[in-house]
């Protein structure tokens, strides 16, 4: 740990490992009176911490953080992925809004569904590292892209499942994701879906305080914030949800705008044209675009989601339908989705063991070291909104 | 509010006992006897008043939330329970414990800004540098293992205020108590459901003769009517069943007898406070703010 607010240090007791190796050596750590009264309690638990892992080889590089496998010393077959947050060099500017975020939803949600933070350590050189859980198979984008890879229904109900138990698990305890896309979707060893990159979280809101509407990444981005809307509910990753699962069927985004306008024209063409009728209040949202009456598509009933997913059946097709409403006061819940009869009509799920799998530790690293809302690949890369401070609220 | 309280690291690592509290002080003091006899300190309660009023100049400045100071106050208690604050420039920590509070409350400020008008109110202790308060928002949440989200009683207070047919009057008072809760140790000794409740027993109970603004404290609106009747006035309100507003007080031991709360921990929470408003009457900022500036100059924590 930095001693930064502490005046007087001798540099004799910076954290340094060989210091912290003599300390455990002398065999005064916690349980006596440490010999050393400048040697902060805390900073020997931090030196703790940050001996029981062993750094490896790097994983990916990002803007916002490198990505290490490490493992535990005590045990090198029980790996863990080291997430270490960069700091501005050249001047440093506090931790940035995403290390904060991801620190602070992760250390309070446990659950099968969402990725796993073991532990957070400090280094000298002021880098915060997140220890998580090591997800070595990749990630959905990637089963999804993999043309060798076939898969079907049962195996896009069970990676479904386990999302929408996650999500449910996130809104249950007043988090929104506001991420949610494949390549945030990771697999771990055993087949588990894991919800990951928890930059963009945040709480919800109390009552009619703004939130910024330049979240999720385009494709997977709900109408209501494209509109601009300040005041959102968990309708939107329900959202992102569906256009998950309509990835899923397709193995394409099946809404993949160039623009943010475009994304919206994309949307009003594939599901209907917001009006009044269909979704009272929306010409009131900030961005609303008014549209020529002329062109507008009505809204689309359950034949074309049977038409264009036929792979999901009649029943999926009407889940489908349910998390893709326009307006976000009619579409599905987290619970309501987890309720759905989708889910107990066959086929059953596919068991985790026997998902089609792919090995991607490579992509755990990019994927991880990623900054919220940016799309890695394909003809968008450079197009990444980089999150405006001031108008985060 | 995020997470569940119950499942949440504030439940798990920073709730104390009251003797687990004195003891890891008492071991602080006693790692460094020498300091604490040079530079004396007044009690922690009027520091805590003097800090919370300099969060308070620097939140106003900036037009931050309440509940951002709310946060800024629980990161300093937990820092001081690691920490000796003779080893440290309070100033800097409680800039950085309002930074970081401003992130986790999602009203973000920039850096500089922040660092500015903390210049701005106390040149003498705070350096132009940001790297400084960078790396103090790096060891706070070291020192408080990354564990920032903070539940607090706002919530009870708000939701309950309809089951309670709180008058706004009530609520605000209620409010207020809340807001003076963060001068006293009670955010590291009970949940914060018990301290809402707390606040609206003292709200509802001793409910003032002239309600109207009482500002950001119910210090002096509260502090003569509580020394007057003190608990006897609370345990006479509470069983009289007759006296003026008594239906309403009827219906709020009603309610928290049925309800699971601990009313010791709710008699506990108003005797603190209670002492709080007593320990007041003696406070002087110029007193707080001597003894801080000398320690801080001549330990050169400032630097």
């Amino acid at each position: 740990m930095a001693a930064s607010p502490f005046a007087s240090r001798s540099p004799s007791v910076a954290v340094t490992s060989p210091n912290t190796l003599r300390l455990k050596a002398s065999g005064g750590t916690a349980s006596k009176p440490t010999p050393m009264p400048d040697q902060e309690l805390t900073e020997q638990l931090n030196a703790e911490v940050r001996q029981k892992y062993v750094k490896d080889k790097k994983l990916g590089e990002g803007t916002y953080a490198v990505v290490y496998l490490g493992h535990l010393r005590d045990d090198p077959s029980s790996f863990v992925a080291i997430k270490k947050i960069k700091v501005n060099a050249e001047y440093k500017d506090g931790l940035t809004m995403d290390a904060i975020r991801e620190v602070k939803y992760l250390q309070e949600l446990s659950h099968p569904n969402v990725i796993a933070l073991h532990d957070v350590f400090s280094s000298k050189d002021q880098n915060l590292s997140l220890v998580l859980e090591f997800l070595p198979r990749g990630d959905l984008e990637m089963l999804i892209k993999d043309g060798d890879i076939q898969y079907g229904a049962a195996d896009i109900k069970a990676w479904m499942g386990m999302l929408a138990r996650g999500v449910w698990f996130c809104h249950e305890n007043f988090v929104l994701h506001r991420d949610i896309k494949p390549n945030n979707l990771l697999v771990a060893s055993d087949g588990e879906v894991k919800l990951a990159d928890f930059g963009l979280a945040r709480s919800f809101a109390d009552p009619y305080l703004n939130m910024t509407h330049q979240v999720i990444t385009r494709w997977y981005r709900p109408p209501e914030l494209l509109y601009g809307a300040r005041q959102y509910s968990g309708a939107v990753d329900v959202w992102s949800m569906g256009m998950v699962f309509a990835e899923l069927l397709l193995r394409v985004p099946f809404v993949a705008g160039n623009t943010d306008l475009d994304q919206t024209s994309k949307i009003c063409e594939a599901f209907g044209t917001p009006t009044e009728d269909n979704w009272p209040g929306v010409t009131q949202l900030p961005n609303y675009i008014p549209t020529d009456p002329a062109h507008r598509v009505p809204l689309q009933g359950r034949d074309f989601f049977l038409r264009q997913f036929p792979t999901a059946g009649p029943v999926g097709a009407d889940l489908l339908m349910s998390m893709c409403a326009l307006d976000p006061r009619k579409r599905s819940t987290a619970v309501q989705v987890l309720r759905h009869n989708w889910w107990t009509m066959d086929p059953q799920p596919t068991r985790n063991e026997d998902l089609p799998r792919k090995t991607g530790t490579k992509k755990m690293g990019e994927d991880l070291s990623r900054r919220g809302g940016e799309i890695d690949d394909g003809p968008f890369k450079n197009a990444a909104r980089q999150l405006d401070f001031g108008a985060m609220k | 509010m995020a997470a569940n309280y119950w499942a949440s690291t504030q439940r798990r690592h920073w709730l104390f006992t009251r003797e687990k509290l004195a003891d890891i002080r008492d071991g602080l003091r006693e790692r460094d006897k020498v300091t604490h006899s040079q530079f004396p300190l007044p009690d922690q309660r009027l520091l805590n008043i003097y800090f919370n009023q300099q969060l308070i100049k620097l939140g106003k400045r900036m037009s931050t939330r309440q509940q951002a100071i709310a946060t800024a106050q629980v990161y300093l208690k937990r820092f001081y329970t690691k920490n000796e604050i003779r080893q440290t420039n309070p100033y800097l920590v409680l800039t950085t414990a309002f930074y970081l509070a401003c992130k986790m409350e999602e009203c973000p400020q920039h850096i500089r800004f922040v660092v500015g008008e903390a210049r701005g109110l106390w040149p003498e202790f705070i350096t132009h540098d940001v790297a400084k308060l960078g790396e103090c928002e790096f060891a706070l949440i070291s020192e408080m293992s990354s564990q920032l989200i903070v539940h607090h009683p706002y919530r009870t207070l708000t939701e309950l205020q309809t089951d309670l047919s709180l008058s706004s009057d009530e609520v605000a008072l209620g409010w207020s108590v809340i807001n003076d809760h963060y001068l006293t140790d009670l955010p590291l000794l009970h949940p914060p459901h018990v301290i809402g409740i707390m606040a609206i027993i003292i709200a509802v109970v001793f409910k003032p003769a002239h309600p109207g603004n009482f500002g950001n404290s119910a210090q002096s609106a509260l502090a003569a009517t509580m020394r007057d009747g003190g608990m006897n006035n609370l345990a006479y309100a509470l069983s009289d069943k007759t006296g003026p507003g008594a239906p309403r007080i009827h219906k709020l031991v009603q309610w928290l007898a049925e309800s699971d709360v601990d009313i010791k921990a709710v008699v506990e929470c108003t005797q603190e406070l209670l002492s709080l408003y007593e320990v007041w009457e003696q406070y002087s900022e110029k007193h707080c703010k001597e003894l801080i500036g000398r320690m801080v100059k001549s330990k050169n924590l400032d630097k």
